[in-house]
């Protein structure tokens, strides 16, 4: 017999499987996380560049409809009618100058004001509203929106710090420097839905240790392997994690040796895909940043993305990945990110291993609620590592869950 | 040049064939589908219809066709299924010197010890033309409509 559920073990060194697979502890995270004191990322303004442009989002299960208004400002209002609820919004993306419900024609502006009611005052003195009806007090719900260098991030409560304090200087720094005030340009979307905890996603970018042993491609071209020159670095909650890490020269060493995939006679017929440009100052040729709860914002290489996590029940999420570059890039540069965006995505050349490999961690632990994870790579404690052979990150995470949680 | 039924039916044969190579594991065969000069896209219908170039996996020579093959050959870690493309009827257009053609396509997937889903759903888009006496795809965008691709596409489609 295991120990009783929903307990967690001592430690930061040992994850319960039950928090990847129990329906309550879901629906307790969509309230203390989602709903709670965080930035949901929503999306990019390079997505809705005109006043009246829209995007369709989730953020937890309420879906969310994100709205450039007339004075540029960008506005994310929850995809409901005040009247009886019907769901607005169908369209995945597009325009409108108004928003109406089909329902009964409620009408309301960009910024999610109730402009018109249909029969307000009555037909030929019957019905209407009541007088004391009140139109500031029926417009659509609305959420606070914090715009940075074109990310764009909506939470729900009113204890949310400032987004500044909330990401911390030390991740903001490498926020800034993917995102550094440029504008960027949409390259397009990729759309997966993975059968696995959405925690899982964020982790597998935390874990920093099995690209170099699930993913061949990355092992064999230098691209991302453990014996690169690498920081793991976290904000003070631990739930933020920024990875870095530059391309090493591909040598043999006793890390290598290690690797069972790592074949060093393989070699592309068609090198163009790693013809890499360096773009940023400093040296780091990947910066993998895991920004609490919802988005992991990616430079690889030229690929530059967001991925968005959309959780679907405790036992499936969505991502959502947007590939952009800025609008300043050369036609050279575009097509390198168009052909580098072949490593990730849901058929990408490294990606697809993660999306295979968290289903079966989901099927792994889907009947075993009881049992727990291990994570000592790099000892047991959470401070930063200046390599990457460690799960250091993951125990930053887990600390910095319980507390939110209160577990 | 009209094109005649004669030629109308070596472009089906060239569709059926190209999914029955996929679909028989025969990936070694994909990358000569296509002409020496290619494009090959997988495309999103939301990136297509707004003008948005990111594909889903593109290869623009055949080199990278190979390395792709290659990739999903050996390097990619999966688990084992089987797939099942169906094709509609193959309408084509152009000339005989350059044939554009338009079919729509299912694939069935299924995962060991699970059930059959839909993978993808979409059209192909071919602009395919004769190379030394054979047809090959100088162009071939799979645009799909799936919203949500179910996991992963570990294969050409
Ligand atoms: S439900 Fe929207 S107007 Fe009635
Ligand atoms: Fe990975």
């Amino acid at each position: 017999m295991g120990e009783a559920p929903l307990s967690w073990p001592d430690g930061n060194d040992r994850v319960p499987y039950w928090i990847y697979t129990d329906q309550g502890n879901y629906e307790r995270e969509l309230e203390k996380i989602f709903y709670g004191p965080v930035w949901n990322y929503v999306g990019l303004e390079c997505e809705i560049p005109n006043p009246g442009d829209f995007k369709r989002t989730q953020i937890g299960d309420q879906s969310i409809i994100v709205v450039r208004d007339a004075e540029g400002g960008v506005n994310a209002l929850v995809n409901r009618c005040a009247h009886r609820g019907v769901k607005i919004c169908e369209q995945d993306k597009g325009s409108f100058s108004e928003i109406m419900c089909p329902y009964h024609q409620w009408t309301y502006d960009l910024k999610g004001n109730l402009q018109g009611v249909p029969f307000h005052r009555g037909v030929k003195g019957n019905g209407g509203m009541p007088a004391d009806f009140s139109m500031a007090d029926n417009g659509l719900d609305v959420l606070k929106v914090h715009v940075r260098n074109g990310g764009i991030f909506a939470t729900m409560s009113d204890k949310t710090p400032p987004f500044e304090t909330y990401m911390g200087n030390r991740i903001l720094g490498y926020y800034d420097r993917e995102l550094d005030g440029r504008s960027l340009s949409l390259l397009g979307h990729s759309r997966q839905r993975i059968g696995a905890n959405w925690k899982l996603m964020l982790e597998n970018i935390k874990d920093t240790h099995h690209a170099s042993l699930l993913h061949v491609f990355f092992v064999t071209f230098g691209l991302f392997r453990v014996d690169n020159d690498s920081r793991v670095e976290m904000d003070d909650t631990g739930l933020h994690t920024a990875l870095s890490s530059i391309r090493g020269k591909q040598e043999l060493n006793d890390g290598t040796a290690q690797m069972r995939s790592f074949d060093s006679n393989l070699a592309l017929n068609d090198p163009s895909l790693l013809d890499v440009v360096r773009e940023f100052d400093g040296d780091q040729t990947v910066v993998m940043q895991t920004l609490w709860p919802n988005v992991i914002l990616q430079q690889q290489s030229n690929t530059l993305a967001t991925r968005q996590i959309v959780p679907k029940g405790p036992n499936s999420f969505e991502l959502h990945w947007t590939f952009f570059g800025y609008e300043d890039d050369d036609e050279e540069m575009t097509a390198r990110r168009l052909r580098q965006a072949n490593l990730m995505g849901p058929a990408g050349l490294v990606s697809m291993d993660d999306g295979q490999i968290l289903e079966r961690t989901q099927e792994g632990i889907l009947a075993h609620p009881n049992e727990q994870g291990v994570v000592e790579l790099g000892g047991r404690g959470t401070d930063d590592a200046d390599h990457m052979v460690t799960e250091v990150a993951l125990r930053a995470f887990y600390k910095g869950y319980r507390n939110v949680m209160g577990l | 040049m009209t094109i005649t039924p004669e030629l109308r039916s070596e472009i089906a044969d060239l569709a059926n064939a190209y999914a029955l190579a996929i679909d028989d594991g025969e990936l070694d065969r994909w990358p000569r589908f296509f002409a020496s000069d290619c494009l090959y896209k997988i495309i999103a219908k939301e990136n297509f219809d707004s003008g948005l170039p990111l594909g889903l996996l593109m290869c623009d020579s055949q080199g990278m066709l190979q390395d792709r093959m290659e990739a999903f050959s050996k390097l990619n870690v999966f688990g084992p299924r089987s797939w099942r493309h169906m094709l509609g009827a193959v309408y084509t257009t152009g000339s005989e010197k350059e044939i554009s053609a338009r079919t729509n396509f299912v694939i069935f997937e299924t995962l060991a010890g699970k059930d059959t889903h839909i993978l993808c759903a979409g059209e192909y888009r071919d602009i395919i033309i004769r190379e030394h006496g054979a047809l090959k795809f100088r162009e071939r965008l799979c645009v799909y409509d799936t919203t949500m691709i179910p996991n992963s596409i570990v294969r050409p489609i």
